[in-house]
């Protein structure tokens, strides 16, 4: 019992937003941004709490980058308003803002070294000395592991270089709020894992609140404490990583966040411990260990992982629920998995990735038109109503 | 590739519709010299070398005789009215007679000193004036719409539509005692008696200006159009307020763009000849017209060529500066 309550304390210590009274330090009041005819942002309402990192997720033109925009000050909300800390942000040229911002293109100055690039936004500042604009530089180039490169410019520089120095020039001024614009985008895989590393490790010990821009999911998924998917200017489901990969609230979200098998039926059986679905793209029932509440005979899309469908050569003992026969119609080795497309009775091809744990001989491996059996666990389908 | 594709459209079929010539050259490709020539790059290397033996002829050449004739002896009477400067002596010894004393003449003649500095001083304060002129003009342009800066642009070049003479022409029309602007300022009651602007270094100003503000616009322009907003955006988020912003990015990115419309400014305005000759002074001349009164009114040609190789001598130094930074901004480009 006195666990439980420890664990709950530290849950809300390390997840503020599942405190009511928690204040929030980001809040974005419905915020409308037009241009023209064109709506860029639709009456979006947000909280981002301190110490988060906050992940904006969607793909090109869904108004994440305007948002961002608008809360660095280089776009005005046509309605709404945004509060930092409490203060309403309307009318404050982005010089003034306490907020700084990483460029998805990074916005280096060319003509400057990396140290001035950095030293910029201090020498903006009044009342710092020389001396301490230099420490300032110097510290934060340790952090970025840039020392060696303070003398180039930026075009002597990698890729992976060139993002560290923006990172650096954001953080430099030790911002209350760091926004970051597609910030990994231009990087490749390796360099991208290990920077989301540093990125994390440099949130947590600067203690710095991101709002991080991105269109993709993994790197979402990595950096973010919460994510906020959006679609059409507007957000569609906030909530932590996992809350939104394992319980996706609309066909959108399961749709972009990973890949899913989504299978179109009517709910048959709807009581508070399990519901059943009668689906003509499955050519079966799929059965579901807890309730949908919702009005029997609706239109429903059950959405299955890929990871989450197992995969037989011998039939199941009950073939009536969540199973499908089907023949493997393309394999792709992954390495660490194996991705199988499925295409099973009823026409529909179904996607089920296995992960490699057995070396195994070609022989032993499921093959290209074997029929296989696709099974899954009643826990596994999220049912969604739109 | 473009040949080896051509034959095996050939060799698949003859395109029936095509005349015999195209039906030829399908089967058979182009000629074999053709195909050494692109090979070996020979092309490129013609197209490059035909230009420069026109200006080996009509540049290089001309350039040396002027040369030559500079340091010649002044004949009044001969025709053409200088020495030899090399002469075949009748034992077969080459006789070469090189004489300084037109360039020792350009430094101590106070009238030359003067113009030269008369010169000097009129193509700067033209070009600055062009530069603070300029400056907004391109900005404004390269910011605009780009529906309203083709037109913009457009207005720029326009005046280049009528004939330069022309427009230095009308402009003695309008800075005149009973001129355009004389008679509507007497008439607003702005002045009671005509201002003199004819004949003035003003009026040599307003002429340089007008005539070569497209030249400082246009490079000022292509360079401030290519500045990538985003980087005045870091400004801003940086803490820089708008004037900071300006002045450590824009104007630091544009030094090509103002070190180009400088000197395609400052380089012919020093030789101008027109405009002063028109609208200028009369008691003092600029470095030009001098060379001109030399070569045409005293026929002393060996002085006229000293002062053309002095002025060429005094703007290879800016020239050279041009090219320099042009290099540098394309070496940018690229990256």
């Amino acid at each position: 019992m006195q666990s439980a309550e420890r664990r709950t304390d530290k849950k809300i210590k390390n997840e503020p937003w599942r405190d009511p009274n928690a204040e929030a330090y980001v809040r974005f009041e419905n915020i409308t941004k037009r241009f023209g005819d064109f709506v860029a942002v639709n009456n979006v309402s947000l909280k981002i709490y301190k110490g988060e990192i906050f992940c904006l997720l969607g793909g090109s033109g869904c108004g994440k980058s305007t948002l961002l925009r608008m809360m660095a000050g280089f776009e005005q909300p046509s309605a709404g308003t945004i509060y930092l800390d409490g203060q309403d942000l309307a009318g404050i040229p982005p010089y003034e803002r306490p907020v700084n911002m990483m460029f998805q293109s990074y916005a280096l100055f060319p003509h400057m070294t990396v140290e001035k690039n950095i030293a910029f936004g201090l020498e903006q500042e009044k009342g710092l000395s020389r001396s301490e604009i230099a420490t300032r530089v110097t510290d934060i180039l340790e952090i970025v592991k840039l020392t060696p490169f303070a003398v180039r410019k930026p075009h002597q520089l990698s890729g992976g270089q060139r993002q560290r120095v923006a990172l650096a020039r954001s953080l430099v001024k030790r911002p209350k709020l760091l926004l970051l614009d597609e910030p990994l985008g231009a990087l490749d895989k390796k360099l991208r894992e290990a920077t989301q590393f540093e990125l994390i490790n440099i949130q947590e010990s600067l203690g710095v609140t991101f709002i991080v821009v991105t269109h993709d999911q993994e790197e979402a998924m990595t950096l973010a404490s919460r994510i906020g998917v959006m679609n059409r200017g507007e957000i569609v489901q906030i909530g932590t990583p996992t809350e939104i990969y394992e319980f996706p609230m609309t066909k959108f979200v399961a749709d972009f966040i990973g890949s899913v098998n989504m299978f179109e039926g009517q709910l048959v059986e709807d009581l508070p411990d399990r519901a059943r679905i009668k689906s003509d793209e499955l050519g079966g029932l799929i059965y579901i260990d807890h309730g949908i509440s919702s009005a029997p005979g609706a239109t429903v899309w059950a959405a299955v992982r890929p990871e989450k469908i197992n995969i037989q050569r011998q039939p199941p003992a009950n073939t009536s629920e969540n199973c499908a026969k089907g023949v493997v119609k393309e394999i792709a080795y992954m390495g660490d998995v194996s991705i199988y497309l499925v295409k099973i009775d009823s026409g529909k091809t179904v996607r089920v990735t296995l992960p490699n744990v057995e070396r195994l001989s070609d022989d032993e491996r499921i093959q290209w038109d074997e029929t296989v059996w696709l099974t899954w666990h009643a826990s596994s389908p999220v049912v969604v109503t739109q | 590739m473009s040949l080896s594709a051509a034959r095996t459209v050939g060799t698949r079929g003859t395109p029936g519709r095509l005349g015999p010539v195209w039906t030829f050259l399908f089967r058979y490709g182009p000629p074999r010299w053709t195909e050494y020539l692109i090979k070996n790059w020979a092309g490129q290397r013609l197209v490059i070398s035909l230009p420069y033996l026109w200006l080996l002829i009509f540049f290089l050449v001309p350039f040396l005789i002027v040369l030559k004739i500079s340091f010649a002896e002044f004949s009044p009477l001969g025709r053409p009215p200088y020495e030899p400067v090399f002469r075949w002596l009748d034992e077969g010894a080459l006789q070469i007679k090189l004489l300084v004393s037109s360039y020792t003449y350009l430094f101590n003649e106070p009238l030359y000193v003067s113009s030269w500095g008369y010169s000097i001083m009129v193509a700067a304060v033209s070009t600055v004036l062009c530069l603070l002129l300029g400056y907004p003009m391109a900005y404004a342009i390269a910011r605009s719409t780009p529906t309203y800066r083709n037109v913009f642009l457009m207005l720029v070049i326009l005046p280049f539509w009528t004939s330069f003479l022309l427009r230095v022409y009308a402009w003695i029309g309008l800075l005149k005692t009973d001129g355009v602007i004389n008679n509507v300022l007497m008439w607003l009651g702005i002045i009671d008696a005509p201002l003199t602007m004819m004949y003035t270094s003003f009026a040599v100003y307003i002429g340089i200006v007008y005539s070569y503000l497209p030249f400082m616009i246009l490079p000022l322009y292509s360079n401030l159009e290519k500045h990538d907003n985003t980087l005045l955006e870091a400004a801003s988020d940086l803490g820089a307020g708008p004037i900071k912003a300006f002045l450590r990015v824009t104007l630091p990115l544009s030094f090509p763009g103002i070190v180009a419309g400088s000197l395609l400014v400052f380089i012919p305005a020093v030789g101008e000849y027109v405009i002063p000759s028109l609208l200028g002074r009369t008691d003092q001349l600029m470095i030009a017209k001098l060379l001109s009164d030399e070569f045409f009114l005293n026929r002393d040609w060996p002085k006229a060529s000293a002062v053309a190789i002095a002025m060429l001598l005094l703007l290879v130094v800016p020239i050279m500066l041009f090219q320099h930074f042009q290099n540098k901004e394309l070496q940018a480009n690229k990256k």
